[in-house]
């Protein structure tokens, strides 16, 4: 019996994966059948960049359910309050500054404002609900909106226009014969770079054990003398101080606005639930697919339908029929 | 007990009819009735002459003498009778439904307005209708989420279900009202259905994101430009309904409809929950692997509760497409889903009145707050716009300090000074447990 676990784990694991890759090999068929091949590399990428986003905002989520068992709406407002502060910080500096170390401080301000406020909610307000389950999806649902109507009327409705990028970033190049943005490109940079990291923070620091091992048992953690509470704080500040430096990495290309919290959190949410909600491979597997298909099902649907609807409506279907194959998504664990 | 209520089942809705009926009849008999008119016509049009007066009217004199009565009768309970026992049992909520029917007479009172034109009393008989319209979807999320114990973030897709399916039907296909209505709580049924077989596999919050997936595509379907000729997309679409289903001819009437509705709501989530089915419902919520063992099939319970549910906001939703005579895509937005969520924790979950307390108080406070507006040093804010955040907070609050709402934290204290008293004085004042 418990030699027979891991195996099963790691053959659930491999096929889930190959599911995965036959999935998105589906996609690239798909698009090389409707569009040409400058248009395809372009989708392609494109998915990619959304997918990195999301895996932003989702990755924190992802670890904070897993070891806290919090559902984190609050999530995409720590996206957009890294946005608004990075913002903040790179208007605050002297004039004279370059480009480039403005938006260095800006991502390494939002980074840590995430971090700050991320760590005071889990102390202040979310401690005493571990007990509460659902009463903690409808604090943090609270706490977005709250956080969302603040900046709203502190810096008003409309938004800030995006910050100048750095030169390097701000051209395009090409592939395929089809012209993409340089910072979009940073962004999958960005965001494959964090992916590896964190991964590597879970699989090979102390910390890293200790995190999994809360995932699948904390009072067992806790019984071997760790402080649960101080890693539950850490990891919680680490996910929003994550979802804080997405949000700035795409402040330069959205711009910064209320709504654009809420944007991500939804889509996140489906990440997770696609890629099994306590895992992280899941999560940040999921996070490409759903980007993959997001973007692919808005070429098409702008094609042929002249609007972007199934943006939206394709990866809702493609968490429904996930859930209902598999109901605890495709690298969840009952 | 069984006695009592088969007594109290006949007595309140006749007691309730005969007050209803004596202001009518008297309004009817007083009026004098528009020329050219016969029968009951003529009988509606003398009432109307009656009721329809500016500030304090008969009928008005009438219902508020009728509430004051009862008020009296349920203080007095314990010392009657037979009614007294049904009185113990429903007396606060019966005397609450008398207070909302003579509330349009007292607005009308107090404002020297009409109930039945432009003025203080009629604004305010539109609000009312939309509060006992949330208040009934707050009382099925209710029966979802704190009787049964089922987490859902969908329940929006029934709202917009029924204020679409009723507006389309009426409008496009040109269905008479009744079969417009029918229809459409039966597609509620059957989406509500087809949910919970298809998504009650999937556990917990799994199901409860499922929900918010399957309710999303609703929003953005109604909402999209491709179903212009159909929805409006965006902008919504407006329908014609009957005159005297008219909420800007026919006001006070759909004031009572709607109240009459936000009854049968409650009247039917507590017979259900006091029925041996409600008994199976929260044992399932409160330990679903008990519930199984003891061999119920917790499925079919759980899809009872999300079919009658779904019903329910479907109706809420109908009233709702009715009263706005149109429907756009913001009733089937997120908001529709976490309103009745909020409302239901504020007021108490798993209690009866719970949600309408909760629908009440929100409703009714952002209605307040709407046009308020606070000077802090120098600077004006405007509260009505604040509103969101306001409802940040008070979700944070809630859930913080108030962890069984409104309504439980009540109960609880109630019950906790009680069992106080008894042990005090229990023995001196006979003060019986419980």
């Amino acid at each position: 019996m418990n030699t027979s676990a891991p195996q099963l784990r790691t053959g659930f694991f491999r096929q889930s994966l190959l599911v995965s890759g036959l999935f998105v090999l589906g996609l690239v068929v798909v698009n090389f059948v409707f569009f040409k091949p400058g248009t395809v590399a372009v989708v392609l990428l494109s998915g990619l960049y959304q997918g990195m986003l999301f895996f932003l905002v989702a990755a924190g989520m992802s670890i904070v359910f897993g070891l806290l068992d919090v559902l984190n709406l609050a999530q995409g407002s720590f996206f957009m309050l890294g946005a608004y502060s990075g913002f903040a910080i790179y208007g605050a500096l002297p004039e004279g500054t370059p480009v480039e170390v403005r938006f260095v401080a800006a991502l390494a301000g939002a980074t840590l404002f995430g971090g700050a406020v991320g760590a005071a909610v889990e102390v202040g307000l979310l401690r005493p609900l571990y007990a509460r389950p659902v009463f903690q999806i409808v604090l943090t649902f609270g706490l977005g909106t709250a956080v969302n109507e603040l900046v709203r009327a502190l810096y008003g409705p409309a938004g800030l226009v995006p910050i100048q990028k750095p030169a390097a970033l701000n051209t395009t190049f090409s592939v395929l014969g089809g012209q993409f943005e340089m910072y979009r490109a940073f962004i999958i940079t960005v965001g494959f770079a964090l992916m590896v990291s964190i991964s590597l923070l879970l699989q090979r620091t102390r910390l890293g054990i200790v995190i999994r091992a809360g995932v699948q048992d904390s009072e067992m953690v806790q019984a071997l003398g760790i402080n649960i509470r101080r890693i539950f704080t850490l990891v919680f500040m680490l996910g929003t101080a994550v979802a804080a430096l997405g949000g700035m990495t795409a402040a330069p290309f959205l711009g910064a606005y209320p709504a654009m919290g809420g944007e991500f959190l939804i889509t996140a949410v489906i990440v997770i639930v696609i890629g099994g909600m306590s895992s992280y491979e899941g999560t940040a597997i999921a996070s490409v697919l759903v980007g993959l298909t997001r973007a692919t099902a808005e070429q098409i649907s702008l094609q042929y339908l002249n609007t972007p609807i199934m943006a939206s409506v394709s990866i809702l279907i493609f968490m429904v029929v996930v859930l209902l194959v598999r109901p605890t998504g495709l690298f969840g664990r009952e | 007990m069984r006695a009592v209520d088969r007594f109290s089942g006949i007595i309140i809705p006749v007691v309730l009819a005969l007050f209803i009926l004596i202001p009518y009849g008297f309004a009817a008999a007083a009026g004098t009735a528009k020329e050219g008119l016969t029968g009951l016509a003529a009988l509606h049009s003398a009432a109307e002459s009656v009721y329809c007066a500016k500030g304090l009217t008969p009928v008005g004199i009438i219902v508020m003498i009728e509430t004051g009565l009862l008020f009296i009768a349920v203080l007095l309970a314990s010392r009657l009778d037979a009614i007294g026992a049904a009185l113990r049992e429903n007396g606060w909520y019966l005397l609450a439904v008398m207070a909302l029917v003579a509330l349009p007479f007292i607005i009308g009172w107090r404002t020297e307005s009409s109930v039945c034109v432009r003025g203080k009393a009629f604004f305010w008989e539109a609000i009312f209708v939309d509060v006992f319209t949330v208040a009934i979807l707050a009382i099925s999320y209710n029966l979802m989420f704190g009787f049964a114990g089922v987490v859902s973030f969908g329940h929006a897709a029934f709202f917009g279900t029924g204020a679409y399916g009723v507006g389309l039907l009426m409008h496009h296909l040109g269905w008479p009202w009744w079969l417009g209505i029918m229809a459409t709580l039966f597609a509620g049924a059957l989406i509500a259905l087809v949910k919970g077989v298809v998504g009650l596999r999937i556990r917990g919050l799994y199901f409860a994101l499922f929900t918010l997936a399957f309710a999303q595509v609703f929003y953005l379907l109604a909402g999209n430009r491709l179903m212009a000729n159909i929805t409006g997309a965006e902008d919504g679409f407006t329908f014609d309904v009957p005159d005297w289903l008219n909420i800007t001819k026919n006001r006070l009437f759909l004031y009572y409809l709607a109240l009459l509705a936000l009854v049968l709501a409650f009247w039917l989530v507590r017979r259900l929950m006091g029925s041996p089915t409600g008994r199976v419902l929260s044992a399932l919520r409160d330990n679903e692997a008990r519930a199984q063992m003891l061999g119920y099939n917790t499925f079919y319970f759980k899809l009872i509760a999300i079919v009658l549910a779904g019903v329910m906001a479907t109706g809420a939703g109908v009233m709702r497409g009715l009263a706005l005579k149109g429907a756009s895509p913001e009733v089937l937005s997120l908001t529709y889903t976490f309103d009745p969520l909020l409302m239901t924790l504020v007021g108490g979950q798993a209690t009866f009145a719970g949600p309408i307390v909760g629908a009440f108080g929100l409703h009714l406070v952002e209605d307040f707050v709407r046009d308020a507006a606070v000077t802090v040093g120098g600077v004006q804010i405007n509260i009505g716009e604040r509103w969101a955040l306001i409802l940040g907070v008070i979700f944070i609050v809630i859930v913080l300090a108030f962890p069984y709402g409104i309504v439980g934290t009540w109960q609880i204290k109630r019950l906790n000074t009680h069992e106080g008293w008894r042990r005090l004085f229990g023995k001196k004042l006979g003060i019986p447990p419980g």
